[in-house]
């Protein structure tokens, strides 16, 4: 009996002990990942960012991206609405980028040219294509799908999760595999390393700076090196803001010619 | 037929200003310079870490905000052409400058253009957008003022996108941005349960029609192809009020289908009538009632689009006017590969009271009558290359029906954020020299654009 009081007692401390240190160590990959994508991608209901990129290619020619991003969350770790406008350079200025994004199926994906007053429909396409000339792809964006690999916990270390990621269609991307490096406390994914079938590394995302903002640790600063040019796309969200209550239709054609002004304002 | 190409270019006026392109050109030249020699620096410099003031989207601006560009473009012809005395279908310093402010809750936006031309010799000027945007209640936005207008879901066809166009710049070696020409409107847009739009045209503004002066065409009446002098000159209809034009879509997505509907009481864009008594052209009266739809299929974008013109010559027994038709559009674009595009379009004008036409046609003007049934296929394959710094593409018009063809080809080069170059051409040929593109033939051109963004 009381042996059995002391191995009770015992666990409740573990636990205290994890609930106020880190959280208890995972077992299930599955479970480990969908927690960083929520951590990554879901954070409040909605979200408000203003982004730039700083693009640079293996030559080190460099190109600038600045955008501001609003998110709203259909439901936690399902489906979501992007509004992407651009302010730089100014030949890409007043472009608007919309998506609905579906997972499971293919994205809803919109582009306001304003030279030509054109809304168009971009075909739902390959997602492992750059994000506006970027060395992110769209997926890096707005998240790929967890279904489409299979995740193994390779190792925990004291302070993350390693997870190697397989695709379960190897011949739809160019990698044969993923590392991700998850945090145990915060379960944003630090570091993600591609690999070729030889295992050789060629292309890393890196969080090089997190905030925790309204609550949520954010990655503030990202940078995806593609390792065979030496180019890379460093990029920066300021003014970031979560539950900001923004309204289900702003997500919409009326946002691409008309952009919600109100609440694209950064809150100072 | 040959009266939708053909006309005279309003809006392109020679300007007084002209100089001031060469001293704003002159100005930027340094800044180019400058750019292309230390590029890399400046723009680390930009990235400085305070540097998130400029964003217009994301703080509140006080006064006007500019942007613009510097251009340079030339077209050579392909071929000579016995028509026109000009080597070249462009030849001109482009200076496009835009301001805009916020002004309470709304937006005023002016944007203009200014260039030496050297193909019609003198500076030229025009005035793309002066307009006031902005929610005139939660429901209602409004755009007043002069403004570039599109709908519809056409890839370079329009079928219910009665705003004017301005084929001149199209075929001449202009940017794709040129073929739409501004229209003085104002629109109203509702939104609800379904959305309206509501454009409102005090006075019609037709397109920008091949008149003879830059680019030749066919003339039925002459049976050759010809060029000014004398260039085409329609009676226009520029009295305000009196020429107003209205045009109307409706339209909403449910689960991702995109549902429209259009309605367009006006005057033909082209001066596609003839007045028998004295033979000049004027623009007819048109009104057009459409749908359309637009919904993600197979892994790609189908569309489907219809249009019945409605024409003044309700008979079909003029020939002297434009007879009624039904245009019917269907289109597919897709990514087969990673950063490749494809987009397929089939577009057919069906001429509705045809035997009438023919019946009431002059022999000897019969061959360039409409045939009942016009098909036109189109491709456009778009590729991009070094991480969307070089698009390729090719855009091909091609009609088994009038038996010609029309190619665009196009590789676009970007420097640097400010610094683009592109190089291109518009190849028509065909079998007969009155079809729509056929008789352009020796308009072909090959064209090289650079241009400096700021």
């Amino acid at each position: 009996m009381k042996k059995r009081l002391v191995m009770h007692l015992g666990l409740v401390l573990l636990a205290l002990g994890h609930a106020g240190v880190a959280a208890a160590a995972m077992e299930d990959a599955r479970a480990i990942v969908e927690r960083a994508n929520v951590a990554s991608y879901y954070a409040g209901d909605d979200g408000r960012s203003a982004a730039r990129m700083l693009i640079e290619d293996g030559n080190g020619n460099r190109q600038q991206r600045q955008f501001t991003l609003l998110r709203k969350d259909v439901s936690d770790g399902g489906d979501q609405r992007y509004l992407v406008v651009f302010s730089r350079p100014a030949d890409i200025r007043g472009t608007v980028f919309r998506v609905e994004k579906h997972v499971g199926a293919d994205d809803d994906r919109w582009l306001y040219l304003p030279a030509l007053d054109l809304v168009k429909r971009i075909a739902a396409g390959d997602k492992r294509t750059s994000f506006v000339g970027s060395h992110f792809f769209y997926e890096d964006i707005s998240g790929r799908g967890l279904d489409e690999d299979n995740h193994r916990l390779v190792e925990t270390t004291d302070t993350h999760y390693i997870i190697e990621s397989t695709p379960k269609a190897p011949d739809e991307v160019a990698f044969a595999r993923y590392r991700t490096w998850i945090d145990r406390e915060s379960f944003l994914p630090m570091k993600t390393e591609y690999q070729r079938q030889s295992g050789e590394v060629y292309r890393r995302m890196e969080v090089t700076r997190v905030e925790t903002i309204d609550g949520y640790p954010t990655g503030t600063e990202v940078r995806m090196s593609d390792l065979d040019s030496g180019g890379y796309t460093i990029t920066q969200f300021r003014f970031s803001q979560y539950d900001v209550g923004l309204p289900d239709d702003i997500f919409s054609e009326r946002s691409l010619r008309n952009p919600p002004r109100r609440w694209l304002r950064r809150s100072e | 037929m040959m009266a939708r190409l053909t006309g005279n270019t309003r809006g392109c006026r020679p300007m007084a200003g002209a100089l001031l392109i060469l001293a704003l050109g002159l100005a930027a030249a340094p800044a180019w310079a400058q750019q292309t020699s230390s590029g890399t620096q400046s723009t680390q410099d930009d990235w400085g870490d305070d540097d998130w003031g400029d964003d217009p989207w994301a703080s509140e601006q006080t006064g006007w905000q500019w942007y613009g560009f510097v251009e340079g473009a030339a077209a050579a012809r392909l071929h000579n052409d016995p028509a026109v005395d000009e080597d070249y279908t462009l030849a001109e310093t482009r200076l496009q400058i835009e301001g805009e402010r916020l002004v309470g809750d709304y937006t005023a936006t002016i944007k203009g253009d200014v260039w030496l031309d050297g193909v019609e010799d003198g500076g030229r000027g025009d005035l793309r957008e002066a307009n006031l945007q902005g929610r005139l209640t939660d429901a209602i936005d409004i755009e007043a003022g002069r403004q570039i207008l599109t709908w519809g879901t056409g890839d370079l066809v329009f079928l219910n996108d009665l705003f004017p166009k301005d084929y001149v710049s199209f075929f001449s070696g202009r940017n794709d941005e040129y073929l739409k020409a501004p229209s003085d409107a104002i629109k109203l847009s509702f939104y609800g349960d379904a959305n309206l739009d509501v454009v409102y045209m005090p006075r019609g503004e037709a397109n920008r029609f091949i008149t003879g002066e830059r680019l030749s065409y066919f003339s039925p009446r002459r049976g050759a192809v010809t060029a000014a002098p004398p260039a085409i000159d329609p009676d226009e209809r520029d009295d305000w009020l009196d020429d107003s034009e209205l045009a109307l879509r409706l339209y909403q997505t449910v689960d991702g289908v995109e549902y429209a509907g259009y309605a367009f009481h006006g005057y033909d864009k082209q001066p596609s009538a003839v007045d028998p008594a004295t033979g000049t052209p004027y623009f007819p009266r048109l009104s057009v009632l459409g749908a359309s739809i637009r919904r993600p299929a197979a892994g790609g974008i189908a569309n489907a689009e219809t249009a019945y013109y409605f024409a003044d010559d309700s008979g079909g027994d003029d020939p002297n006017r434009p007879n009624e038709q039904w245009r019917f559009l269907f289109g597919y674009e897709h990514e087969p590969l990673a950063d490749l595009t494809l987009g397929w379009q089939y577009y057919l004008e069906w001429t509705q009271d045809h035997d009438a036409l023919i019946d009431a046609t002059p022999a000897d003007q019969r061959r360039y009558a409409p045939d009942e049934y016009r098909h036109l296929l189109t491709n456009r394959v778009t590729w991009q290359l070094l991480r969307q710094d070089l698009t390729i593409s090719l855009f091909s018009f091609f009609s088994p029906s009038d038996a010609d063809y029309f190619f665009r080809p196009r590789a676009e080069y970007r420097f640097s954020d400010r610094l683009t170059g592109t190089i291109g051409g518009n190849v028509f040929g065909g079998e007969d020299p009155w079809t729509f593109h056929t008789q352009l033939q020796d308009n072909s051109n090959a064209y090289a654009r650079i241009r400096y963004n700021f």
